[in-house]
């Protein structure tokens, strides 16, 4: 590289790349390339290495957020299996009331023509990934209401259903096997992200 | 004969006690309400079991509610409950259930209404109780009650209000079938 | 810069279906000044299933389990007026052991709803965790009794017209006494959390109160009215069951605001099982279903209305009957419809927070608003 050094400016004479400098040619040395073993390759091997989606899955499944959402008959079996006698708290949920916080919505209860676009406009508040539990007969499909052309025959006719849940209404552990039952669906779908 | 056959069938099911009640009752009516015409109804065909029921035409209600409520020995002031039957040929009965506090009295009041002119006056002058069973009952059955403060649907959705559930003549939903494997949770 | 010129905008805030404090699918509309409140719109309807209806095809059998669902808090209740409705038709004259037994059935069922009405009431007044659970845990005790005795937690389904479906199992006395000295325990852990915490009483003392003259007008009934001093019980009034021969004590409030409503069935909590444990010593043996009542129930021509106590109020059957083994029309009078009507008077005057503690406090159970 020349350096225009018309005026003899002494600043500008110095040398500028480490080949011109006369003592740093001799210090610096090329350093030697090993094709790369990561440390937790040769410490433990196999087993931080897991794919991502098993671990974003075990993290979902482990702490779902059900919105309380209970809209009659089943909604006093949901609240009881909050309580500490069916304890719902041990899988990770805590019942929350936004929809805007929560992974999981319980359709608890009769759906009517009225409330449809309500739980319409609920669901898709909640951010994705989110899931639906339909608890209870009148959820599945209308239940004992059914003949009565002012009740939704089933909510899964406004939103999707991963889960549903039979009887009316439920027992608590039923409620409880299908927390279970999510969680083995999180799991298995896991590659099928962003739901 | 038919008296006779009256008086068995009242003494099957009314103790002396019920019957003695609905004399004492019928009898005070009788004597301090003024120009309504009152008919007694609780030993004809349809037979009431528990209380007093008497009859009278629409144009009488206001009429005798503002007298059964302001008169002291009857002062009827709880309007239990207000609704209506669907006789399909005969029209529509509107029923009302009346309690006094003070003299513990209770009465029930019908009214028939023909099926082509289905509307009565409201009586929410008189008792602010009967608001929201008259909004049911004319969202139910059609009949339009007039003068009512608020006469909007009170059950029922918005957009299914043309049709009147409760009437005899209205249908039930059908069921509707899955049609098997080709349903899947949605994603 | 004076405060005369600053011109407010009443807006108007939706507690809409879904919220944690309305206790089932409720929406109010409130126009609110500020933070007080100037009207107050209930719009009701979002669960109405039909049951009227639905009950006018089904057989009597068959519609014990409708009014089940109406009034899922207390059952036994519910299905008592009714099949006392269906019995007064056909002049069935029901055992003296499934008198009794009904009788403990239904005081225990008024237990264990205002057991959920006082931990719910605690979540309203801000109180999130520990009223609820500790009330939850009695009422499990006395759900796990209930399904002893009739086999489903919540739907019983076991009342029938003429006496009962079966009869009750061998220690039934023992565990009955063995639930009311737990349910005492768990009345006094409640009153010693709520009562007098200075923080309950600042929230509920002179917040939503009701006049006894404008209770009456607006057709309440049940501790709402008797807390506005009104003594009008339906078990005093017109007794049903053997309440003639029972000695009770009718609550009344003094002023008719929110704690007076809490501390009525608090106390009403305590006569139940005053009333349960007299019962116990009157329970005779014998058969518990009436030889008359056939499989096959025709009723004749007529009409009844009968009315009893429940939890919340004035539980009436109006029951219009052609001669089928059908009912013609059904008509359910709950107590929750004509109590929330009086919502309006109390709560224009107050606070947004206020207006949550009232609607808890008149405790109203959506599926019999609705039906």
């Amino acid at each position: 590289m020349e350096v225009n050094n018309e005026n003899n400016d002494p600043d500008l004479s110095i040398p500028i790349l480490p080949s011109e400098h006369p003592n740093e040619e001799d210090e610096l040395t090329l350093a030697e390339y090993k094709p790369g073993k990561a440390l937790y390759k040769s410490v433990l091997p196999g087993i931080l290495q897991v794919p991502a989606d098993l671990i974003l899955a075990m993290s979902r499944k482990s702490s779902l957020w059900p919105m309380t959402f209970g809209l009659a008959c089943c909604a006093i079996e949901m609240i009881a299996s909050y309580m500490a006698h069916y304890d719902l708290d041990r899988f990770g949920s805590v019942p929350w009331p936004s929809p805007r916080q929560s992974d999981v919505m319980i359709v608890a209860g009769t759906v009517t023509k009225k409330m449809a676009p309500a739980v319409r406009r609920l669901y898709e508040q909640m951010p994705n990934p989110k899931w639906v539990i339909s608890m209870g007969a009148c959820a599945t499909n209308g239940g004992p209401y059914t003949r009565y052309d002012r009740v939704l025959q089933g909510v899964d006719k406004v939103v999707p259903v991963d889960v549903y849940v039979p009887g009316c209404p439920p027992r608590p552990e039923a409620l409880l096997d299908s927390f279970l039952v999510l969680q083995e669906q999180i799991m298995e779908d896991r590659k099928a992200s962003g739901k | 004969m038919s008296e006779n056959n009256e008086n068995q069938q009242l003494d099957s099911f009314l103790d002396n006690k019920t019957k003695d009640l609905f004399d004492k009752l019928w009898n005070i009516i009788e004597k301090n309400i003024n120009d309504v015409s009152i008919t007694r109804i609780d030993l004809e065909e349809k037979m009431s079991k528990v209380d007093l029921i008497v009859s009278i035409d629409k144009k009488d209600i206001l009429n005798l509610f503002s007298q059964l409520r302001e008169n002291e020995n009857l002062s009827f002031d709880y309007l239990r409950c207000l609704t209506a039957v669907d006789l399909q040929d005969q029209g529509i009965e509107v029923v009302y259930q009346l309690y006094s506090m003070s003299t513990k009295f209770n009465l029930t009041v019908k009214s028939m209404l023909s099926n082509d002119d289905l509307n009565i006056e409201s009586v929410t002058s008189i008792w602010r109780g009967a608001n929201w069973y008259e909004r049911e009952t004319s969202e139910m059955f059609g009949i339009i009650f007039n003068n009512h403060p608020d006469p909007r649907n009170l059950l029922l959705p918005e957009d299914m209000l043309d049709v009147f559930p409760l009437r005899k003549s209205h249908p039930l939903a059908e069921i509707e079938v899955l049609q098997g494997e080709d349903i899947e949770p949605s994603h | 810069m004076s405060n005369k010129q600053i011109e407010t905008q009443e807006i108007l805030v939706n507690m809409g279906p879904q919220h944690p404090s309305t206790h089932g699918v409720f929406r109010m509309v409130l126009s609110v000044d500020g933070e007080m409140i100037t009207d107050v719109q209930p719009y009701i309807g979002y669960l109405h299933r039909g049951a009227e209806k639905l009950c006018e095809t089904m057989d009597y059998r068959q519609g014990i389990g409708f009014m089940d669902r109406t009034e899922y808090l207390a059952n036994f209740n519910a299905e008592l007026s009714y099949v006392m409705a269906v019995e007064r038709l056909l002049d069935i004259e029901v055992p003296e052991r499934a008198n009794w037994i009904r009788m403990i059935l239904v005081e225990l069922n008024r237990l264990s709803s205002h057991f959920m009405f006082v931990g719910a009431f605690g979540v309203d007044c801000g109180v999130f965790g520990t009223p609820f659970l500790y009330s939850f845990r009695e009422r499990e005790r006395l759900i796990d009794f209930f399904e002893e005795i009739s086999g489903d937690r919540m739907m019983y389904a076991y009342f029938r017209p003429g006496g009962l479906a079966w009869d009750v199992p061998a220690n039934f006395v023992s565990r009955v006494e063995e639930v009311l000295s737990s349910s005492e325990q768990g009345i006094k852990d409640m009153d010693g959390l709520l009562t007098n915490n200075e923080i309950f009483l600042s929230r509920t003392k002179q917040v939503g109160i009701i006049d006894g003259k404008a209770a009456i007008d607006w057709g309440m009934s049940g501790p709402s009215l008797r807390a506005s001093g009104i003594e009008y019980d339906i078990r005093r009034a017109e007794p049903y069951l053997y309440y003639n021969d029972i000695d009770f004590d009718v609550i009344t409030g003094i002023n008719g605001d929110v704690f007076d409503r809490y501390f009525v069935r608090l106390q009403e909590m305590r006569q139940s099982i005053n009333i349960v444990r007299q019962c116990l010593t009157n329970l005779t043996s014998g058969a518990i279903l009436a030889d008359a009542a056939a499989r096959n129930l025709r009723t004749p021509p007529g009409e009844v209305y009968i009315r009893t106590e429940a939890p919340r109020g004035e539980y009436g059957i109006y029951l219009v009957s052609n001669g089928d083994n059908r009912p013609y029309r059904l008509k359910i009078r709950s107590a929750g419809f004509s109590n929330l009507q009086a919502l309006r008077d109390m709560v224009i005057g107050s606070y947004i927070p206020d207006a949550v503690v009232i609607l808890g406090s008149i405790d109203i159970v959506l599926g019999e608003v609705d039906r």
